[in-house]
């Protein structure tokens, strides 16, 4: 047997072990402080090195750099209107399109689904996760902006294309590559990640919510839409954010599918481009100062409307619990 | 097995001199089965209209499965399912005609652990009541308030209506999930283990509830505390391993059991 009895002045404050205690203490608690520290000055960094570098050309056009269109590399001539508006559409119409399928997506995986096909969807939705972006976008390129152009392209003209108002965004000849196939690209590329994380929070409800929602005599629909949404919110507002900033900064696919056309159009069919679709592209072609510091500028705006919309957010997410009550 | 039975109709005799006796729902030779686990096996048992019948036993005995299948809510579920009838006033509610809604609706259930819907207290009571009815403002300010009134939470939280559920402490929020129940103005009340989560004062309103409510409804309640079986019901049915193993009137079961094994788990030896 093991001598168990400690004396008394083995655990004292002056003890070897407690002296080695207290140093390993303070080593990890200065290790976890430098990671958090690091993040902090990273982020800080970036932010330096964006001002910095786009800094000759906010200087050159001022504000004017977020209201122009004109894009002109020969006449030095630089305005970011339009990679705003691409970038701002195309994500629109992603989330438009892609978080109602991720929530069908989801709440038939957890209220729906048989048990058997479970795993087999559930793994299809993480598969498609894993699809390099550079895919996505020679199949947009050589299979989907075609079969959009053949089909649903012309259909949207002739009937979407007549109605007043609307009608606008449904016009012109179908190219097939430009702001509607890149949103509907995007769509598809944000898809599992909001299904996947709508699903993971969709499971935290607890049962007896559920059966007491059900107990009462509700219909699966009347459940998720009167108890497991507002029950999940903030981690829904957190798997539609994650998504958004997915669409807002996709760089690959898009630039392959839009076209890549410093221009405002009023139809969505026609191409136009997205910032990360603009730096992405001119970079290696940005001969003078102005130019490579007008697309610095352009990731410098990036940055802000993601932070924008992050804090839009947060924002919303405080509104909703005022108002739930919590 | 007919032992069981006959037990059953003595005491429905015993007990008959009440005029108004109504047996509301009857189990007849009911079986349950978890996949391949025989769950609850031949339970025969009456659940009388305006009367308490309590279920008591050691964890595990089948108690709360034989209340989750009154309301059909184990449905939710693959790989459950009952065998036999559980009629309700007459009909089997096991049958797969069986309109689900409407029967959670006929028959309300509470739960474990309080569960208020992430809205308003009123939204919580009025939840229930617009899943079937289209009520006026006026009408539904009613029947909020009736229900409220009934669960005697009214007083308390008259002034807070439009606050959150989750707001109010552990027992109001129980009382707002049997409020919740009530106004959908049930025919039968499922409480399971209704004060599990809750402080003696919650507890004890609990159960002074239960005892106000019995008037309207036929009450079904699953419970650990014997002290509280024996408070609350009218009749009260031991189960063990699954099976039903003495139903009755309340006095008798805990004053002169008529089965040892019975004897044994009220006297505290085992469970």
């Amino acid at each position: 047997m093991v001598d168990m009895a400690v004396k008394a002045s083995d655990i004292s404050a002056e003890s070897p072990r407690a002296r080695t205690q207290r140093r390993n203490d303070l080593l990890f608690r200065g290790a976890t402080l430098f990671f958090a520290l690091l993040v902090l000055t990273l982020l800080g960094g970036v932010i330096i090195s964006l001002i910095h570098g786009a800094l000759p050309a906010l200087k050159a056009f001022g504000f004017g750099f977020v209201t122009t269109e004109i894009w002109n590399p020969v006449t030095e001539k630089f305005g970011a209107l339009a990679p705003i508006y691409g970038t701002l559409v195309t994500s629109a119409i992603a989330m438009l399109v892609g978080v109602p399928v991720s929530f069908g997506i989801a709440i038939f995986l957890t209220e729906l689904c048989p048990a058997w096909a479970k795993r087999p969807i559930g793994i299809a939705v993480e598969l498609l996760a894993g699809i390099p972006s550079i895919i996505y976008g020679i199949w947009g390129l050589f299979v989907f902006a075609p079969f959009l152009q053949r089909t649903v392209q012309p259909f949207l003209i002739n009937t979407l294309g007549n109605v007043p108002g609307i009608g606008v965004w449904f016009k012109g000849p179908p190219y097939g590559i430009g702001v509607l196939t890149a949103g509907l690209i995007l769509a598809i590329m944000i898809l599992p990640f909001i299904t996947s994380i709508t699903r993971d929070v969709f499971e935290t409800m607890p049962t007896m919510l559920r059966e007491s929602a059900y107990g009462l005599g509700a219909t699966t629909w009347e459940v998720v839409r009167d108890i497991t949404i507002p029950y999940t919110r903030v981690g829904l507002v957190g798997g539609v954010m994650l998504g958004l900033g997915r669409a807002l900064g996709e760089t690959m696919a898009v630039t392959f599918v839009i076209g890549n056309s410093h221009r405002i159009a009023s139809s969505l069919l026609a191409p136009g481009t997205t910032i990360s679709a603009a730096i992405a592209n001119e970079f290696t072609e940005a001969v003078g100062d102005t130019y490579t510091s007008s697309l610095i500028a352009l990731g410098l705006v990036l940055f802000v409307i993601t932070f924008i919309v992050l804090s839009l957010a947060k924002l919303m997410l405080v509104r909703m619990n005022r108002k739930a009550g919590t | 097995m007919t032992a069981l039975s006959m037990t059953a109709e003595q005491s429905q005799a015993a007990l008959a001199t009440d005029g108004d006796m109504r047996e509301k729902i009857s189990v007849r030779n009911l079986n349950f089965y978890y996949g391949g686990f025989h769950a609850l096996r031949h339970i025969n048992l009456p659940l009388f209209d305006k009367r308490v019948t309590a279920f008591i036993g050691p964890s595990g005995c089948g108690k709360s499965t034989l209340l989750r299948i009154l309301n059909r809510i184990y449905d939710l579920y693959p790989n459950q399912r009952a065998e036999g009838e559980v009629l309700l006033d007459g009909e089997n509610l096991l049958s797969p005609k069986q309109d689900l809604n409407l029967l959670r609706a006929r028959v309300g259930m509470v739960f474990q652990k309080p569960t208020p819907f992430p809205m308003s207290i009123y939204d919580n009571v009025a939840y229930g009541i617009r899943l079937y009815e289209k009520l006026s403002r006026a009408d539904m300010d009613v029947r909020v308030e009736e229900a409220l009134r009934k669960t005697a939470l009214w007083t308390e939280v008259k002034d807070k209506l439009r606050q959150s559920g989750l707001s109010l402490s552990g027992g109001q929020q129980q009382r707002l999930c049997i409020a919740r129940a009530v106004a959908v103005r049930p025919a039968v009340l499922l409480l399971d283990e209704p004060t599990s989560a809750l402080d003696p004062i919650s507890t004890s309103k609990i159960e002074e509830l239960v005892d106000e409510l019995k008037p309207d409804y036929c009450i079904a309640i699953v419970t650990h505390n014997m002290q509280q079986a024996a408070r609350v019901s009218d009749f009260t049915a031991f189960m063990y391993l699954g099976e039903l193993v003495e139903y009755g009137a309340t006095d008798t079961i805990f004053t002169a059991p008529k089965e040892e094994k019975t004897e044994q788990y009220i006297t505290g030896r085992f469970g």
